[in-house]
């Protein structure tokens, strides 16, 4: 097998194909960034750098994270360790999707990886699943191009508006994080035996937050969800 | 205009997260993960996320409380936006009541 398998024209029905999957999936990327948007204008974003921030990132937890976590001054090295440790899911992601990419050159792997998402990566391997495990490429590049252009441009749309929005919470704004962080969990929920070490951050990091000032209550109940997910796993 | 902190802070996020997006392809494709590390692995960013909005469940606010409770069966069974707008609404509501 090679990549010299497809015509043009096939290339083509593919990359709108994957298009057209996309769209109900990007119709349901647009909240979700104008809220983050809209946050990240009230701690004092420009349109622009949270159009730069979610183009160049491009994973959304991560970036609700860090708006939601955000002072003046930023606590730099704890913001990235966060950034690395909600998207370490990726390292699984793009395991589980390299087998079904063995035809494609890495010189085309490596910089389509940047568009992998949750549901890019959901959709594809799919897909690729139903094609006898090979990705069809044009239909990945599909797929994440229409959701990729969605999300800075929803986040940049969202920050014009968000500051002329006043005091939040005055208005019950304020619980609009906590109804997206709780989506986003509830959307990774497979049971409630894998969703225990959730339980133990949750109950960690709100004692941590009572005890101690400042935003360590975060690693304090990440890393003691991940020792009590490390110690629960059957290592069979 | 561009802070230079905003950016620096974009830029380092932009790595780390491309780091983990090619690590499993370059690394870890010709190996099976342990069922231990691929566990922890699934459970990670959930645990990431529900410690960032670990204070809202201690608010000491009552009114905040009720409507937590409210968000959070509201997210387990809606999509997004009808979620925000139940979680909004139902502060927006309690505090005019509760205080």
């Amino acid at each position: 097998m090679s990549d010299m398998t497809m015509p043009v024209a096939d290339n083509r029905a593919e990359f709108f194909r994957g298009l057209r999957v996309s769209v109900p999936v990007l119709l349901g990327f647009i909240p979700f960034g104008l809220l983050l948007g809209s946050q990240a204008g009230m701690k004092g974003f420009s349109p622009l750098e949270i159009a730069l921030m979610t183009g160049f990132n491009f994973a959304g937890g991560s970036e609700f994270l860090v708006i939601q976590l955000w002072t003046w001054p930023p606590a730099i090295p704890l913001l990235v360790a966060l950034t690395m440790l909600v998207n370490s899911r990726h390292v699984l992601m793009g395991a589980t999707l390299a087998p079904t990419m063995r035809h494609l050159p890495r010189r085309k792997v490596l910089p389509a990886l940047a568009l992998m998402c949750d549901e890019c990566w959901a959709l594809g391997l799919d897909d690729a699943r139903k094609r006898g495990g090979v990705l069809s490429f044009p239909f990945y590049l599909g797929l994440s191009v229409g959701l990729y252009l969605s999300w800075p441009t929803s986040a940049a749309i969202g920050a014009v508006v968000g500051p002329s929005l006043g005091d939040v919470t005055r208005y019950g704004f304020h619980m609009a994080f906590p109804a997206v962080f709780l989506v986003m969990i509830f959307g990774m929920w497979t049971g409630f035996r894998a969703a225990r070490p959730w339980f133990v951050s949750l109950v960690i990091g709100a004692l941590t937050y009572l005890a101690v000032p400042g935003p360590w209550y975060v690693p304090a109940g990440a890393l003691s969800g991940l020792l009590a997910a490390y110690l629960w796993a059957r290592s069979e | 205009m561009i802070d230079t902190t905003i950016l620096l802070v974009i830029v380092l996020m932009a790595s780390v997260t491309y780091m983990t997006r090619i690590a499993g392809y370059l690394f870890l494709r010709n190996r099976t993960l342990s069922p231990r590390l691929t566990q922890v692995l699934e459970a990670a960013p959930g645990c990431v996320l529900i410690s960032v909005i670990a204070p809202d469940f201690v608010s000491g606010r009552p009114a905040d409380l009720i409507a937590l409770a409210i968000t959070v069966i509201a997210a387990s069974r809606l999509p997004i936006l009808p979620t925000v707008v139940i979680a909004v609404a139902s502060a927006a509501i309690l505090r005019q009541l509760l205080g």
